[in-house]
């Protein structure tokens, strides 16, 4: 046997994304007890000044060996080896424990620091050890969730020339921006934007679309995935309805539209918007007389011009596809800020979410874009009609359900903006009214962004740094008290309108997908991205990638843009043909156990 | 005006309870929510940006603590979980330490056990010094009632003497105590208040003690801490005065019909107390409410001290009625070796100084509010319409 040299571990501490993974206790008690090292330097406990002080610090402790480990240790190298000279040792004797991980099997940056540390100390290659499996991959994509995020990654990859199922839950592609009515900070028409890329899904050859459809059971392993997607009975002929609209128009039944954001009402046999894909009628089975009550309606069997189109007793039916890769999109549900009974919503008509408000404005709501009060039909519906009056005091609330420990703790990250950009609009419209703007801290962090910000406040709209306390009914307006604290004041001040601006959570059915697709969700709901600096767009399972809001709160550019890479690491994995095999649970143990005993193979050869 | 920071304040106030008021991100909810903060006084975020910035003159002249009576909407609506309304309760006891030129306060709201040896230690001298020196001890005769003869055991000049010099006592530490609090409001930042008004707003102080109106605004959501308070405050007070300056008609041998006003009132105020030591004890043991969450010794030793004076009061008068001689005797002895530790140390020094602080807090601060004249109407661009 040769003699063991004295060893010593040296941690440089760069932090970054990486390191914050990294459980550096962790892996100090494992280089105690697995390797036997007893002197365990870090960063910040001996400085990397002096060499000759390196020096006597190695002799005292009778060091011949250093190992460096962290995420670029080779920094430190020519201090070390200069140290080692100094001391009278072998300047050759370091070895570099690299923690910067590629891919791997092995399941966690901690772990994986643990295998490199041990193949530094054993003298071992670490990448025989590491090397992961390939299975072959189904070239099909699944994208669930057709909003602006599934259209995006959709496109691309059909653009690349493979096959796309994209599966959406609601009757319509579109998602939440088909509702906006601007988009901030351009002020483009956000229809305009998206509209033609609904189209373009609804007619791309790669392009199968499920609409009004749910995931409901997935088989299968990475790459090679059998969905069952239940498609829910639209009960009218996708192939032969002509979209004219009769039935709609005489159908009796009517209840509040999702598009409008409840603002508007509309049948039970409905198109959702004019602009919908697939741009075919659909009955809601829910509201539709003739499901209720067992057949006692059918009047738009008996207006519709095409014969056999509805079919008023269709059944949903399972069907099964086969796919390798899947994008989750599935976006977003605003904050229920009925839940904040400070504010009154659902109780004073005219205080209303930004979402209410962004279809007011818009020229195809409820009230073809003028702004109106809401007021109670006879049904008992609250509804904004052309003829109540138009209020002109208006007051902006921020940080709805956002940032507040009772509620969601994270910052929504748009509210502000899309603040801004509600009060731009209702000052576009009423360039009289008086519009404030109650917020905590601004912010307006991206390209343009600030400068929209300077350019709403030359606009004549007030802003009040204050988080409103409550809203009161005063006779027919809305009193609003809240610190104005720029001023060093309170304000008690009535409003003809308040506008929540609610936060944005995540969608409570992401749970059920996340223990179908074994993706873990964090702590707010949000699906869990790989690296939150650097590989946000795909997901600890390989072949499963994530684009837009289901990831986190994010505005749309940082949407489309993550969609795309999404659809980057999908369209790449079918250029490679194959995909890297899921890591089994006790890989870890194994791998250290391989290694000790290579290592040991090597010391009895010598 | 010069301001001084003072990077160690926070350690110094965290002594006297609340922590958390480092979590506030300055969004003016509680302030807003508060059904007492004016535009003269827009608190609690103010003060909890004093504390974060170390400005502990600023806070030491503030007499806005004194105005929250605690309804804890503030901590309920809080969104970063600061708790604004313990860190108000927080602040009234570290300026009680403040007014407090001995020092004795401070130690006793930060230092638990030296506060309750001293108050044992108290009371086992008056307990022993009452039984050793008593030059009457235990009468046996009873008097024509059938009661025991109070008098002869403990003769009413000498116990009204006792509360007299117990009153000096305490009125002295009180009165310094609040002329040191004047003078931190009002003097030391140079607030020069025109003498009229120390007149005028006389009756704001006495109305203020009496009412106690301020505390009314908190009731809301079905909360009634204004009652219950006011029970417990009146009949305090009413026995305070009856003992201390009363005592001669009080302790007397006639045992008086119930519709007398020395019963009556001593009913009262025996029923206001324990009315409201049980809503708040209920309270802080359920911790029910936002006000109740946060439990301090002082607020602890403040209703069990109160309570167990109440019951040993409520025993004597018992024994004494039904001539039960020798319990009688040890009781009144038992109830004076806790009642006079607890008027003695938590009047002048702890929780009880509250009584006197509030209302003349409420005063100063009129005074301040009214000479500094500062015109708070609103904008009128962003007037109430």
């Amino acid at each position: 046997m040769k003699e063991k040299k004295n060893t010593a571990i040296y941690f440089c501490n760069q932090t970054n994304g990486h390191s914050k993974s990294i459980i550096l206790e962790d892996i100090k008690v494992f280089a105690r007890e697995k390797l036997g090292v007893q002197v365990i330097w870090e960063e910040p406990d001996i400085p990397l000044i002096d060499p000759r002080a390196m020096a006597d610090i190695l002799q005292r402790y009778g060091i011949d060996r250093i190992i460096l480990a962290g995420i670029s240790p080779g920094f430190t190298k020519s201090f070390f080896s200069r140290a080692l000279k100094l001391a009278g040792k072998k300047p050759e004797n370091i070895n570099l424990a690299i923690f910067k991980k590629s891919d791997s099997v092995l399941p966690d940056n901690t772990s994986y620091a643990k295998v490199a540390l041990t193949c530094a100390y054993h003298h071992q290659n670490l990448d025989q050890y590491i090397k992961v499996e390939k299975k072959p991959l189904n070239s099909n994509t699944l994208v669930i969730g057709g909003g602006i995020a599934g259209i995006q990654a959709s496109l691309e990859i059909a653009n690349g020339n493979q096959k796309v199922y994209l599966v959406e839950k609601s009757p319509t592609i579109g998602g939440h921006m088909a509702m906006f009515d601007k988009t901030f900070p351009t002020l483009d028409c956000a229809a305009c934007i998206l509209t033609p890329k609904m189209v373009d899904v609804g007619q791309h050859s790669n392009i199968e679309l499920m609409t009004y459809s749910e995931v409901v059971d997935v088989k299968g392993d990475v790459g090679n995935y059998t969905v069952s997607i239940l498609q829910k009975a639209r009960r009218v002929d996708l192939s032969t309805c002509i979209g004219c609209g009769t039935c709609s128009e005489k159908c009796p039944a009517k209840t509040a539209s999702e598009f409008d954001a409840n603002t508007t009402l509309r049948k039970a046999i409905y198109i959702p918007f004019p602009q919908a894909v697939p741009n075919k009628y659909l009955i809601d089975e829910e509201h539709c007389i003739y499901v209720q009550n067992n057949g006692k309606c059918g009047v738009c069997v008996k207006f519709c011009p095409v014969t056999d189109c509805i079919d008023l007793d269709a059944k949903d039916k399972v069907v099964e596809i086969e796919i390798g890769q899947i994008i989750l999109a599935t976006g977003f549900k605003v904050f229920d800020a009925g839940k904040m009974e400070q504010y009154a919503y659902g109780k004073l008509p005219n205080v209303l979410t930004s979402l209410e408000l962004e279809r007011l404005v818009n020229a195809a709501g409820p009230t073809g874009g003028n702004i109106t009060g809401r007021s109670q039909d006879k049904k008992g519906n609250w509804v904004f009609l052309p003829e109540n009056p138009v209020p002109d005091r208006f007051a902006i609330i921020h940080c709805i359900g956002s940032r507040d420990d009772n509620y969601n703790k994270y910052c929504s990250k748009v509210c502000c903006m899309y603040s801004l950009k509600l009060a731009h609009l209702i000052k576009e419209k009423l360039p009289e009214a008086l519009v404030d703007e109650y917020f905590i801290d601004m912010r307006a962090f991206g390209k343009g962004y600030d400068e929209f910000y300077e350019r709403i406040k030359e606009e004549g709209i007030h802003m009040i740094r204050g988080r409103t306390a409550k809203i009161e009914a005063s006779g027919n307006a809305l009193k609003l008290r809240s610190e104005d604290m720029l001023n060093d004041r309170l304000i008690e001040k009535n409003y003809d309108m308040v506008v929540l601006s609610v936060g944005l959570e995540a969608n409570s059915d992401n749970s059920k997908l996340s223990s179908l697709l074994s993706v873990p969700l964090d702590e707010n709901g949000w699906f869990m991205e790989k690296d939150s600096l650097t590989d946000n767009e795909n997901t600890h399972t390989s072949g499963i990638a994530i684009a837009g809001l289901c990831q986190g709160p994010k505005d749309i550019p940082d949407t489309v843009a993550q969609a795309s890479s999404a659809a980057s690491s999908i369209l790449q994995n079918i250029h490679n043909k194959n995909l890297y095999k899921q890591p089994e649970a006790d890989v870890y143990e194994k791998i250290i156990n391989q290694i000790m005993i290579q290592s040991r193979l090597k010391e009895e050869q010598i | 005006m010069r301001t001084r920071v003072d990077a160690k304040f926070k350690h110094e106030l965290n002594k006297f309870g609340a922590e958390d008021w480092s979590h506030c991100f300055h969004c003016g909810n509680c302030t807003a929510s508060c059904p007492l903060s004016e535009n003269a006084a827009l608190f609690p975020r103010k003060s909890l940006r004093s504390i974060q910035l170390g400005l502990k003159d600023k806070i030491i002249s503030n007499p806005e603590p004194w105005l929250c009576y605690y309804c804890g909407d503030c901590s309920e609506k809080c969104p970063q979980g600061a708790n604004p309304a313990e860190l108000m309760k927080t602040l009234r006891r570290y300026l009680i330490s403040v007014y407090d030129w001995t020092g004795l306060s401070r130690l006793f709201y930060t230092k638990h056990w030296f506060e309750i040896m001293v108050l044992l230690v108290f009371g086992i001298i008056v307990g022993v010094s009452l039984s050793i020196f008593n030059p009457n001890a235990i009468v046996y005769e009873l008097n024509a009632a059938g009661g025991v003869k109070i008098n002869e055991m403990f003769p009413v000049a000498t116990i009204h003497l006792g509360d007299l010099i117990m009153a000096a006592f305490v009125s002295f530490f009180l009165i310094s105590n609040i002329l040191h609090m004047w003078y931190r409001v009002l003097l030391k930042p140079k607030i020069s208040v025109p003498i009229y008004l120390y007149f005028t707003e006389l009756f704001s102080l006495v109305y203020q003690f009496v009412s106690q109106s301020k505390f009314s605004k908190c009731d809301a959501n079905g909360r009634k801490y204004w009652a219950s308070h006011w029970l417990l405050m009146s009949g305090y007070t009413i026995m305070f005065v009856l003992v201390v300056v009363f005592l001669p008609f009080f302790q007397t041998e006639t045992i008086y019909a119930w519709y007398e006003p020395q019963r009556l009132l001593g009913y009262y105020s025996t029923f206001g107390i324990l009315f409201g030591l049980i809503y708040f004890s209920i309270g802080r043991i359920k911790k029910s409410t936002e006000k109740f969450k946060f439990s301090h010794l002082a607020d602890w030793l403040f209703i069990i001290l109160l309570f167990l004076t109440l019951l040993t009061g409520i025993l004597v008068h018992f024994f004494r009625i039904y001539g039960l001689v020798e319990f009688t005797y040890y009781m009144y002895i038992l109830h004076l070796a806790i009642l006079v530790p607890m008027i003695c140390i938590e009047v002048p020094f702890s929780k009880w100084s509250h009584l006197a602080y509030r209302p003349i807090a409420i005063y100063l601060f009129n005074l301040k509010k009214k000479a500094e004249n500062r015109s708070y109407e609103t904008n009128p661009e962003l007037a109430v319409n």
